[in-house]
């Protein structure tokens, strides 16, 4: 399937209306590009079953803003956003990773001001294996990037994370956050790698990443409280991963990611 | 202000390095190249016996197949190794019995390096064993160390002496397959320190080890083999230095540790090799393999200062394999003007229980690149495994470069690992804070660094401690920023 | 209600409880006081189930049946409920999804039916008013960022919405200023009636100007000491523990 379909592009331009609402189906093998036009806002949601034939690009113009939001649920998905940012344009993605898939994530503040934002999560079971590459590059001045991304891995699992901001010479008052936090249950694994490449000296650039369990002491008090152990777990790990899922950002598709991970905590 | 600053880093930039005279020694030396001819003719010039020939040579035939590594974050001008001199000797006609043996001219070379040698090092407590290019010159206080049984030679002697531990431990932790530059050392290594401190025996001194490079064109290639016999404890320094040339230099060396049940060891290293001149001209090329093997409850420490050597590519190690052991790395890496260093930790955590702490300080300058690079595996049944590590960067200039490449990769689900990086410069509010309270410029990075690495400095022995801050002062001479 | 005999508890090989008796009727409030290290939040931990210490010689009778059989969470939909001492964060998991849960899994194992979405909200806002809560705090995340006393009132909050038979309240006094006080403490009387009692453990006497108890145990090293009214309380504030202790020692 070499077809990224993209549904809902919605447009809520700021000074005069340019595109509708829709549904966009776009060839990546023919290496087709989205542009977000300047001062424009759009939300979007990609289904599909990932995109094999190629990376998504999108160019966002001065001071637009997208939303993006992927929930990433058929076996085996592959998939690919390459994300350029020019001034002052705004960047929020959001992905939900339920199923053994291969995600790449690309983003360049190639703009002064620009800013990103990725949230994102995987909850795998079984011998379910998730791959996540995310790179923020920092190739101009005063922008800001934020990258979360929470693991859960259960049975046998295995989950990777490989982060990776850069920050280029020059590239001065950078404010860039990555964060990977990690659970693992039973027989499962999980590797992170967050990585920082930086060749400017005026930035705040930090990073974190933790691979841990269950906290018992939560889950004895939520047991104090009633709850089953099952309940309890399952509720830990809904909560660790809901600041991600609930993002305002998510809005446009909340039921289904409420719905993909209630079934998928099921199978934990 | 600004303009101010820059000067001062300017100025200071040119700041000389300090270790860079050459002693006017007569060496020995054998031709340039590598080949077995030559690996036979170290060990023949070092009458070892014909097992450790063999050892050579089997590792002399794996180096040949293998490539020079490149993934570091590292620019490694390619070395020809057919260009190295593999041995280089003092010239001594006969064994040194006594202090006053040692060749004048040797003994002041020490002396410049502030290495004391003479008989007041008993009041510092340091046992040193010195060597210069190859050999092992002169191991002190070996007779207080015997007493206790602990063993503190050269390796050469040790290959005579105690050929039954060191066939059971030489290439026991790094074998020459682990990697490009322990299979050379392997086969070429010249000499290094062997330590043994039997059951039970707290070493009542630190022991050190200085190196130092002076033949021109040779390459050092010291082996270090330290034993931590069961419930043993001892604390073992080790420090670098060589002189100024513009063409660059090769130091491999291999250290492997060997802590057994209970026993403590506390490595130490304040690495000061010649960097280079501030164009980037000369500088040793450190490729330095270390690691440690900790047995049940058995806890290895290793500090290191690093702020010397053109490429320093070094990652002091520890293998957790008995439970409850645990490993610590504490690191000031310091680049300045063209330097690049890509250092950090392996922790391997194979027991149960095993603990594993890393603090990592970088600190960037002038046009230098400093990277972090570590990995922490918690394997399959190390139950309880936890490790914290932290590692921050501090730049000073901006054409300078601060990289952080960690890798996490844990398979038990009771392990709990931690990794926290922050990156920052040392800021104008600070300076002008210290400048308004009467402070230089040049001693507020220098307060502001030390303080920036205290945690790591804390940990080094006291008279190391003292050396280390004065080697950050005159390694970041000129990079205010 | 609750009858402790001889109760023994250890975590790994340290002794804690050596040997506790007491005896809870309904209606009734007990204090539990003693100095720091007497082992007064242990006793808590062990009533509640928490699995870190072992019971190692001891019965505890509630409600007719034997406590240390059941698992924590039984413990609790039978009407133990624990106000801890030091409340626990939970990252993401809000306050009212969290409550809604435990209410239905009491009311499931009463077989009675979940309460609605209306029902539970109402539940909410009634309980929620007898410790002057803010209602905000309920779509917040379970004690995260908390102040101590917003941490304190939780607990009672909970302890409202889970209407239990026994309470024990582990040192909820601590750390809250005099109108945190009054409030936590106005809330757990009011929470007081015939069929229900309340272990109280404090360090202070303060707290007992609101909660008055009908018994007060001294704990010391493991063991209950003394036994006396709420007059102990009071001379325990002005003597310290000395002389109970001095007489223990000579016994």
């Amino acid at each position: 399937m070499s077809e990224k379909i993209v549904s809902e592009l919605q447009a809520r331009p700021v000074l005069e209306p340019r595109i509708g609402s829709g549904c966009w189906s776009v060839d990546l093998a023919k290496g087709e590009a989205i542009t977000l036009e300047r001062d424009a806002h759009a939300d979007m949601v990609l289904t599909g079953a990932g995109h094999e034939g190629g990376a998504l690009c999108l160019t966002l113009e001065p001071y637009s803003r997208l939303n993006i939001v992927e929930l990433v649920d058929q076996e085996g998905a592959t998939t690919d956003l390459r994300i350029s940012l020019l001034e002052g344009a705004e960047c929020s993605v959001t992905q939900v990773v339920t199923a053994s898939s291969n995600l790449r994530v690309e983003a360049s503040l190639d703009g002064r001001f620009a800013r990103f934002e990725l949230g994102g999560a995987f909850i795998l079971s079984a011998n379910e294996r998730g791959t996540v590459q995310v790179d923020v590059r920092h190739n101009v001045a005063d922008c800001s990037s934020r990258t979360t991304f929470k693991g859960v891995a259960s049975q046998s699992a295995v989950g990777k994370f490989s982060g990776l901001v850069y920050v280029a010479p020059d590239a001065q008052r950078t404010d860039s956050e990555q964060l990977s936090r990690n659970i693992t249950l039973g027989e499962a694994r999980i590797e992170t790698l967050p990585q920082l490449e930086i060749y400017a000296d005026d930035v705040k650039c930090s990073h974190g990443a933790t691979v841990g369990q269950m906290n018992d002491e939560a889950v004895l008090y939520m047991r104090q409280r009633g709850l089953s152990l099952a309940t309890a777990k399952r509720l830990q790990i809904e909560g660790f991963v809901s600041d991600v899922v609930l993002r305002s950002s998510t809005e446009l598709c909340r039921e289904a990611f409420i719905e993909a991970l209630e079934s998928k905590l099921e199978k934990l | 202000m600004e303009n101010e600053t820059k000067n001062i880093l300017q100025e200071l930039e040119t700041s000389d390095y300090k270790y860079g005279f050459v002693s006017d020694i007569e060496t020995e030396t054998i031709g340039r190249g590598l080949s077995e001819e030559v690996i036979r003719l170290i060990s023949q010039k070092k009458e070892e016996p014909e097992w450790m020939l063999e050892r050579r040579l089997k590792a002399y035939r794996h180096w040949l197949t293998l490539k020079h590594p490149n993934w570091a974050h590292l620019d490694i001008p390619e070395i020809d190794f057919q260009d190295v001199i593999y041995y280089a000797a003092p010239k001594q006609t006969k064994k040194l019995n006594s202090m006053d043996e040692v060749d004048p001219e040797l003994k002041r070379t020490f002396d410049k390096l502030g290495i004391p040698l003479e008989e007041q090092m008993a009041l510092a407590g340091v046992a040193v064993d010195a060597v210069m290019d190859s050999v092992s010159v002169k191991t002190t206080f070996r007779d207080t160390l015997a007493e206790k049984g602990i063993i503190f030679c050269s390796m050469s002697e040790a290959i005579k002496e105690h050929p039954e531990l060191i066939k059971k431990y030489l290439g026991s932790v790094v074998p020459y397959t682990d990697n490009f530059y322990a299979a050379l050392n392997a086969a070429v290594f010249s000499d290094g320190s062997f330590c043994y401190i039997p059951k039970g025996v707290r070493c009542p001194m630190e022991l050190s080890t200085y190196f130092r490079i002076n033949a021109e064109g040779t390459g050092q290639f010291e082996r270090t083999l330290i034993v931590a016999d069961e419930g043993s404890y001892v604390s073992y320094l080790e420090g670098c230095t060589a002189p100024r040339r513009d063409e660059n230099q090769l130091h491999a060396a291999v250290v492997e540790i060997v802590v057994e049940k209970d026993a403590d060891v506390k490595y130490s290293t304040v690495q000061n090799w010649y960097p280079g001149d501030k164009e980037g001209k000369g500088g040793i090329y450190n490729f330095v393999t270390k690691r440690g093997l900790c047995r049940e409850g058995a806890h290895l420490s290793w500090t290191q200062v690093e702020t010397g050597s053109a490429i320093t590519w070094k990652y002091p190690s520890c293998v957790l394999l008995g439970d409850n052991s645990s490993g610590e790395f504490y690191s000031v890496a310091m680049t300045n003007n063209y330097q690049q260093a890509d250092t950090g930790t392996k922790m391997i955590h194979l027991g149960r229980n095993t603990r594993s702490r890393i603090v990592s300080k970088g600190i960037s300058a002038g046009k230098s690149q400093n990277a972090y690079r570590g990995l922490v595996r918690v394997s399959k049944d190390a139950d309880n495994a936890r490790n914290y590590s932290q590692c921050d960067s501090l730049l000073i200039g901006d054409k300078c470069g601060a990289h952080t490449f960690p890798v996490m990769q844990c398979s038990n689900p009771t392990a709990v690992v931690e990794h926290e990086a922050t990156t920052s410069k040392i800021s104008e509010e600070q300076l002008f804070y210290c400048n308004q309270r009467g402070l230089s410029t040049e001693d507020a990075v220098g307060l502001i660094v030390n303080g920036y690495a205290r945690e790591v400095l804390q940990q080094l022995p006291m008279e190391f401690a003292v050396e280390a801050q004065k080697l950050l002062a005159i390694s970041l001479e000129g990079s205010v920023g | 209600m609750l009858k402790v005999e001889n109760l023994c508890a250890s975590v790994g090989d340290k002794q804690i409880l050596k040997g506790i008796n007491l005896e809870v009727k309904a209606g009734e409030v007990h204090a539990i006081m003693g100095p720091n290290g007497s082992g007064k939040s242990t006793l808590a931990s062990v009533l509640a189930g928490n699995e870190k210490f072992t019971v190692t010689d001891g019965k505890v009778e509630y409600e007719g049946e034997n406590l240390l059989e059941l698992n924590v969470e039984e413990r609790s939909r039978k009407g133990l409920f624990l106000g801890f001492q030091y409340p626990v964060e939970i990252p993401g998991v809000t306050m009212a999804n969290f409550m809604k849960i435990a209410v239905n899994e009491q009311r499931k194992a009463q077989g009675l039916e979940p309460l609605t979405a209306a029902e539970y909200l109402k539940l909410m806002r009634e309980k929620s008013a007898i410790v002057e809560l803010d209602p905000k705090l309920t779509s917040r995340a379970v004690n995260e960022g908390f102040s101590g006393g917003e941490k304190k009132k939780n607990e009672i909050f909970q302890m409202a919405m889970l209407n239990p038979k026994l309470a024990i309240l582990d040192e909820t006094d601590s750390g809250l200023d005099i109108d945190a006080l009054r409030i936590v403490a106005t809330g757990v009387t009011r929470l007081k009636r015939e069929d229900n009692a309340t272990v109280v453990i404090t360090h202070y006497q303060r707290l007992l100007d609101y909660i008055v108890p009908d018994y007060v145990h001294v704990l010391y090293k493991g063991r209950i000491i003394y036994t006396g009214d709420k007059s102990l309380a009071l001379k325990l504030e002005k003597e310290g523990y000395d002389w109970l202790i001095n007489d223990y020692k000579e016994e």
